[in-house]
């Protein structure tokens, strides 16, 4: 039960990257794609009315993290307070940057809420990479399971690598869904940004996966199956480029999510059973089976999230679905 | 109790009232806009679409400030109230969790839908995107009351080893008659300000004759979602809302009630302030008998004082008071002002009424106030526990954030809040400034 609440758990949150990871995406890269404010408005457009749906992961796997495994939510959050203030904080910005922007008919505002918001999802795609290669690599955690490092330590080569492979490999995932949504002068830019993106993506690959397998090598004994996970990976990487030479919109946009899925399945299996692994990596962490609620508890908390992560599934295919076709952009 | 807790208190006490401006907002018109838009649909209105058209935009404003201040309210329990969150988040996790997957999906997705989607979805299923946007903003509060009725009054729970608090019952906590009175009082609450935005933004294109047409059909449903909520809010919802604090809580009631010695036949305090110190209340205004009658429906019942209680368990009673007291008071005017405005209204004399006009639209800040001070009553007046019984505020707040780190973000919170509340305004009264005419989406 306690795994099934964990898988659950990874679930939401590659939902979460998959989804927002596009509209990031689409915004951190968007100097290299948009030039004029018209440009800028189609980019904002082609995500308009999906950011804040795609936003709502997020919280969902907040409040699931919450009731699965209170010890771990109550010790990350207040264990990495000011780091996670940050997030707040720019996850708020960014939110009022895309809906203030087309308020007021005004270059300066308008050019003064872009650029926010391309600065602010550049950094919290960042900041997301540096805190998942924190969790890879584990963290200083006191007796009662609390973090006891200091800020410094958190900003260690390792996890600013992830970080900045987050940054290019959402950027390759924005970049597809731009070309898929968007016609016009943004979308011929971004398929020449993209081709070299792809490159910088597969070095920054490589170079975090042989880092992680360096470091987990000693710890992680119980997954066999994740020294063959580069495969997928890097077949779905080429798939990207594959599709993208082809004009092939919707398959690249799908090899790229698959791609990003692949990492996100080395990350959890790295990872499991610890919600918060300990460094250095011998000594444990906070695992799924500390002071998790009771298995009826739990099974309560996955049946009924389950049932409503259907449903919303549904939906969100259904309007998506409606809401598709292609946003042009003036020549 | 430390500064650590006094500053973790601020902050969500502020973070959270900030935040709770914009439900009261989206809870309060989306019912308006789903109205409009079924009129539209079913009648060939082409105005009520207009009407419809206007409101969603004012609703976006709301429904974006309403998420960014409530993205942090997600996680504070973690950031602030580490050891409440580990102890009893299997209970109140359930519903924060049952929050984002039933109801703030559905509200985001669907507004989506409502703001891009006019020209590419059908008629038929844009009316029905308004009506989801509404169900999903009315659940949310729903989940978000179920949370705070849990602290209130935790029910559907077992206290494990170690003090950990397991869920027993999903459906006891869901079910709680408490929860479900709480929540009638809160959304009443936020149409009666709805009613009072919608007549009051009316009365203003009346009185500056412009939007006249529009005005008047504001005005006119306004008015009587007021009148209805206004009413219901103090009589059932906020009638057996206090029966329930009476039976459960009855250290708030005498809080929020100034009554320090337990009396049979205890009068009710209409005015006056209380003085904790000599235990009375200062200038009292009194009706007799009233206040046992209100709580046990008998003039001569007993009903206890704070006297009867360790001052220990006592909440801070000056601010539980004064919290009560302006929002019966402001609900008594409320009820008052949208009775008279539906008189005026049937003698068809309201529109050319300037003076009524005019006060209908200086009362629109009014419901934001009673519904914030309505909270108050009952988040202060629940003091000195978090869990109401169970746990005490002060052994919930996270050991391992200092004072420092809460007070510095309290102040970054405070300065980007002044700016959201700064465009708030600006983009709603800009929004009100363009007028419904020809709102295009």
């Amino acid at each position: 039960m306690n795994a099934a609440g964990f898988a659950l758990l990874a679930l939401m949150i590659g939902a979460y990257v998959l989804l927002d990871g596009y509209d990031l995406g689409v915004a951190a890269i968007a100097p290299l794609t948009t030039r004029t404010p018209a440009e800028r408005a189609a980019a904002m457009s082609a995500i308009g009315p999906f950011w804040n749906g795609n936003e709502v992961w997020l919280i969902a796997a907040g409040g699931a993290l919450f009731a699965l495994f209170p010890k771990a939510y109550a010790s990350a959050f207040s264990g990495f307070y000011l780091p996670f203030v940050a997030v707040l904080w720019l996850l708020m910005f960014r939110g009022l940057a895309l809906e203030l922007r087309n308020h007021f008919k005004n270059e300066l505002w308008h050019t003064f809420w872009d650029s926010a918001f391309f600065a602010s999802s550049a950094a919290l795609i960042v900041l997301f990479g540096v805190a998942l290669g924190n969790l890879l690599r584990g963290v200083p955690l006191d007796r009662r399971g609390y973090f006891s490092g200091t800020f410094a330590f958190l900003l260690n080569p390792y996890a600013v690598g992830v970080g900045i492979f987050a940054l290019f490999a959402l950027a390759q995932h924005g970049l597809t869904f731009l070309t898929l949504r968007v016609d016009g002068p943004p979308a011929r830019r971004a398929r020449r940004v993209q081709s070299i993106v792809w490159w910088f993506v597969l070095l920054a690959y490589l170079l975090v996966t042989v880092a992680t397998f360096v470091l987990r090598a000693g710890s992680v004994h119980h997954a066999a199956w994740l020294a063959f996970l580069p495969l997928p990976s890097l077949l779905a990487l080429g798939a990207v480029r594959f599709f993208a030479a082809r004009g092939e919109e919707r398959g690249a946009f799908v090899a790229s999510a698959a791609f990003l899925a692949s990492l996100l399945l080395a990350a959890a299996g790295t990872m499991f059973p610890y919600l918060l692994p300990a460094y250095p990596a011998r000594a444990g962490g906070l695992s799924i089976y500390d002071a998790a609620p009771s298995p009826s508890a739990l099974a309560t908390t996955l049946t009924v999230t389950i049932v409503g992560l259907c449903a919303v599934v549904a939906y969100t295919i259904f309007t998506a679905g409606r809401m598709a076709g292609k946003i042009r952009a003036p020549e | 109790m430390g500064t650590a807790v006094i500053a973790d208190r601020l902050q969500f006490a502020f973070t959270i009232m900030f935040h709770y401006l914009f439900p009261i907002g989206t809870m309060g018109l989306a019912p308006f806009i789903a109205w409009f838009n079924i009129k539209a649909y079913r009648g060939r209105d082409p105005e009520a679409a207009s009407a419809a058209r206007f409101w969603t935009k004012v609703f976006a404003v709301n429904f974006a400030a309403g998420v960014v201040t409530g993205i942090p309210m997600e996680f504070q329990f973690g950031m602030n109230w580490a050891p409440f969150a580990a102890r009893s988040g299997a209970v109140i996790g359930q519903p924060l969790v049952m929050e984002g997957v039933y109801a703030f999906f559905l509200e985001s997705i669907f507004l989506g839908v409502l703001l891009y989607g006019r020209r590419q979805v059908s008629e038929r299923i844009y009316v029905l995107s308004s009506v989801l946007v509404c169900l999903g903003s009315w659940l949310s509060g729903f989940f978000i009351v179920a949370t705070d009725a849990w602290m209130q009054h935790p029910v559907g729970y077992a206290v494990a080893a170690g003090g950990r608090i397991e869920l027993r019952s999903l459906a006891a906590v869901l079910l709680s008659p408490f929860a479900w009175w709480q929540y009638a009082h809160v959304l009443t609450g936020a149409l009666v300000a709805g009613g009072f935005i919608v007549a009051g933004v009316g009365s203003y294109y009346l009185l500056a004759h412009r939007d006249e047409s529009f005005g008047r059909r504001f005005v006119r449903a306004g008015t009587m979602v007021a009148f209805v909520f206004s009413a219901i809010a103090i009589f059932p919802t906020g009638d057996l809302n206090g029966a329930d604090v009476t039976r459960y809580q009855p250290v708030k009631l005498a809080a929020m009630e100034g009554l320090f010695a337990s009396q049979r036949g205890a009068p009710l305090a209409i005015l006056g302030m209380p003085d904790t110190a000599r235990e009375t209340l200062i200038d009292p205004v009194f009706v007799p008998d009233a206040l046992s009658f209100l709580a046990y429906g008998n003039v001569a019942a007993n009903v206890k004082g704070l006297s009867s209680y360790a001052r220990t368990l006592w909440p801070p009673v000056a601010l539980t008071y004064y919290a009560y007291h302006v929002m019966v008071g402001l609900g008594t005017i409320f009820v008052s002002l949208a009775a008279l405005a539906l008189l005026w209204l049937l003698r068809r004399k309201l529109f050319g009424a300037r003076w009524l006009l005019w006060m209908l639209m200086l009362a629109m800040p009014f419901p934001y106030v009673a519904n914030e001070a309505g909270w108050v009553t009952t988040e202060v007046g629940r003091q000195p526990w978090i869990a109401y019984g169970l746990m005490k505020t002060a052994d919930a707040a996270s050991q391992n954030v200092a004072a420092g780190e809460t007070i510095f973000t309290l102040i970054g919170f405070a300065g980007m809040y002044f700016a959201i509340g700064v465009l708030f305004l600006l983009l709603t009264l800009r929004e009100i400034g363009a007028g419904p005419a020809e709102a295009p989406l």
